[in-house]
């Protein structure tokens, strides 16, 4: 997989510059990584693609290549792929629908055949592609190449892999839509995550696995290396058994995910928020003991962040002898008569009572991590605020900071700040909550 | 889809050390009343058929039977309810009285077999208070999906109430899931309920599928 993930030669069989095509965007995604590795265009029906030479056929290059794209109609995508073969690509992305998706088993076998006989790794079919943000490398038709960072995105689907890159809070070392899994499948994929540098967490969107006990096998390996955090599309039970075992009845599909998910060590989350708030939190901040400190300027906020804590089980310690002396102390805090866990610095608290108030919790011996909130009073100091809790962070660097800086268009630079400094904010209380509780040590 | 018959299930609980209470079956009406007044009364009736899943719903099941004349009727009974049915004979079970605990298996398609644990009656009927585990699993994993359940304090001794025998149910789910690892024509499995005590864990109903 490593030639497929680093390829130093691509050839795409199926260029276009016809606007709207699907070899349209691989050709001009293909290009962005031009001037890192060599790029062959295939279309015997064009003399150039975007200016690029096209051959009519990948046996008519010379140069060896590591990868082989294929987006052509699915009826001769057998020829090509024996082609590819014969050319012995390094591996190969068949993009093409029209196979088992569509009912077309037969041919999606033959294909599994040809690249199991040739002995190359393949890719889907009916798949999106792939995408090595670190080197520049775009192999699929998403419409932008999302930011590098280290989280690894595996999709079943390749709708939602569209709507995931475009959201720019977020990097990734990997993605993959792995379509139809008639060569490399899921459990694969994770395989190869396990020992790759530039991934700290696996993120999974599926609908179902190809192999259950091999996924459970790798899963369980992997997991306590990095973390697995997966969603499952397709909860409902459409048909209960009829008869049978009362067993039978109440086991359920899901359920069976359920287990297999939590036997394997993989964290199965609700919402495409949560797997992306949690691959967020566990690929930027660090894990801690039980015992998280909350900063507020709004009081109310801070008893509903305690609530959520405590349905989690997450401590809320009360500050030591130390930490209340040293907010007695504080000049700033002259005004704040309740000084305790979770911290009310007050609505009209400015810079400086923020900055005391973070200071002296993460100082606190009981208190692991902080939540710390901010509503838009008339006074606050959004971007100073964000400023101190960066700075304060690389200070204390072993206690994971989550934000909840609430407001529109007054807060949005401060929330730019923190995230360009991976502190995540979130618009909700119970999302921070949520997050940090993954980081605890349980 | 069909229920395995009495001769082969008694064999394969056996072979896997899975306790049921005294059983054994019969088309004679005479020979099970001798049976019954050996193992005691009450005793419990119940038709054994390869293709009858639901029991109780046919009119197939008597229990709390308490003397000779309540046997005969209710042996009369359950052979008019089922007229007409194939079957392989009726049970003849003593009854045993504890805590109702369920244990069940399914094998999926995909993960293989899925062991199931719930507290009987209606926690599992109507609360689905139940826990999964795919085989093979070991005594310590059956521990934690006994103690997952909601219903485990009630087991646990909560309410003043005798604290079960919790190695027992282990046990059992662990050779469960020997059974449901090794024996792959079977399909899946319920043992509901499953009688426990302080001392023991007793299968008083079983139906295996195959």
């Amino acid at each position: 997989m490593k030639r497929i993930f680093n390829p130093k030669s691509i050839a795409l069989i199926g260029a276009s510059e016809e606007p709207g095509t699907v070899g349209f965007g691989l050709s001009r995604n293909i290009l962005e990584g031009k001037d890192l590795r060599k790029i062959y265009f295939i279309n015997p029906k064009r003399e150039e693609v975007f200016g690029l030479k096209c051959f009519e056929s990948i046996l008519d290059i010379k140069e060896k290549i590591d990868l082989a794209i294929v987006a052509v109609p699915s009826k001769i995508v057998k020829d090509i792929i024996i082609e590819c073969g014969e050319k012995k690509v390094g591996g190969v992305i068949i993009v093409s629908s029209g196979f088992k998706e569509a009912g077309n088993i037969r041919e999606e076998e033959e294909i599994r055949e040809i690249t199991q006989k040739y002995k190359i790794p393949l890719i889907g079919p009916n798949c999106l592609g792939i995408i090595n943000p670190s080197i520049n490398l775009n192999a699929s038709f998403a419409p932008i190449t999302p930011k590098k960072g280290n989280i690894a995105f595996l999709s079943q689907s390749g709708a939602l892999l569209d709507s995931v890159v475009d959201r720019n809070s977020l990097g990734f070392s990997k993605i993959v839509s792995y379509g139809n899994e008639a060569g490399l499948d899921l459990a694969d994929f994770i395989d190869y995550l396990k020992t790759d540098i530039e991934t700290k967490v696996i993120s999974i969107y599926f609908e179902g696995v190809k192999d259950g006990r091999k996924f459970m096998r790798i899963a369980s390996e992997v997991s306590k290396i990095k973390p697995i955090i997966a969603i499952k599309s397709g909860r409902s039970d459409k048909g209960k058994e009829a008869a049978g075992t009362h067993t039978g009845t109440l086991v359920g599909d899901y359920n069976v995910y359920k287990t297999a998910m939590k036997q394997s060590g993989v964290i199965l989350v609700d919402t495409l928020e949560e797997l992306f708030d949690t691959s967020l939190t566990l690929s930027s901040l660090p894990k801690c003991e039980n015992g998280i400190g909350i900063v507020t300027n709004g009081g109310g906020l801070g008893v509903l962040t305690v609530d959520y804590c405590s349905e989690l089980g997450i401590n809320i310690p009360n500050l030591s002898k130390t930490t209340l002396s040293l907010l007695e102390k504080s000049k700033a805090m002259e005004k704040v008569v309740s000084k305790n866990n979770p911290l009310d610095v007050l609505g009209d608290a400015l810079a400086d009572r923020y900055a005391v108030g973070i200071e002296s919790l993460l100082r606190d011996k009981d208190i692991n991590g902080l939540i710390i909130i901010s509503t838009p009073q008339l006074m606050t100091e959004h971007e100073k605020n964000a400023k101190i809790i960066v700075e304060l962070r690389n200070k204390y660097p072993l206690k994971p900071i989550v934000c909840c800086f609430l407001g529109g268009q007054s807060v949005e630079s401060a929330i730019k700040y923190l995230e360009l400094n991976q502190i995540p904010n979130y618009t909700d209380v119970k999302r921070a909550v949520k997050s940090i509780n993954g980081l605890i040590k349980r | 889809m069909e229920i395995l018959s009495f001769e082969e299930t008694r064999k394969i609980l056996l072979k896997y050390k899975l306790p049921f209470c005294r059983t054994e079956i019969f088309n004679s009406k005479d020979k099970a009343l001798i049976f019954a007044k050996q193992i005691g009364f009450p005793v419990v009736l119940k038709v054994h058929a390869q293709k009858i899943f639901h029991k109780s719903e046919v009119g197939g099941v008597k229990v709390n039977i308490k003397d000779e004349e309540e046997f005969v009727s209710s042996w009369n009974q359950i052979e008019k309810n089922i007229q007409g049915k194939n079957i392989e004979g009726i049970l003849v079970q003593e009854m045993v009285s504890g805590s109702e605990i369920a244990l069940g298996m399914k094998r999926d398609q995909q993960f293989g077999p899925v062991l199931m644990f719930g507290l009987g009656g209606i926690f599992i009927e109507i609360i689905k208070d139940v826990a999964f585990r795919i085989a093979p699993i070991n005594t310590e994993e059956a521990i934690e999906m006994i103690k997952e359940t909601k219903g485990f304090e009630i087991l646990n001794g909560a309410r003043g109430k005798k604290k079960v025998d919790l190695a027992g149910i282990a046990e059992m789910i662990v050779n469960l899931s020997n059974l449901s690892f090794k024996e792959e024509k079977v399909q899946s499995i319920d043992f509901n309920p499953v009688m426990v005590t302080d001392k023991q864990a007793l299968i008083t109903d079983f139906r295996i599928i195959i």
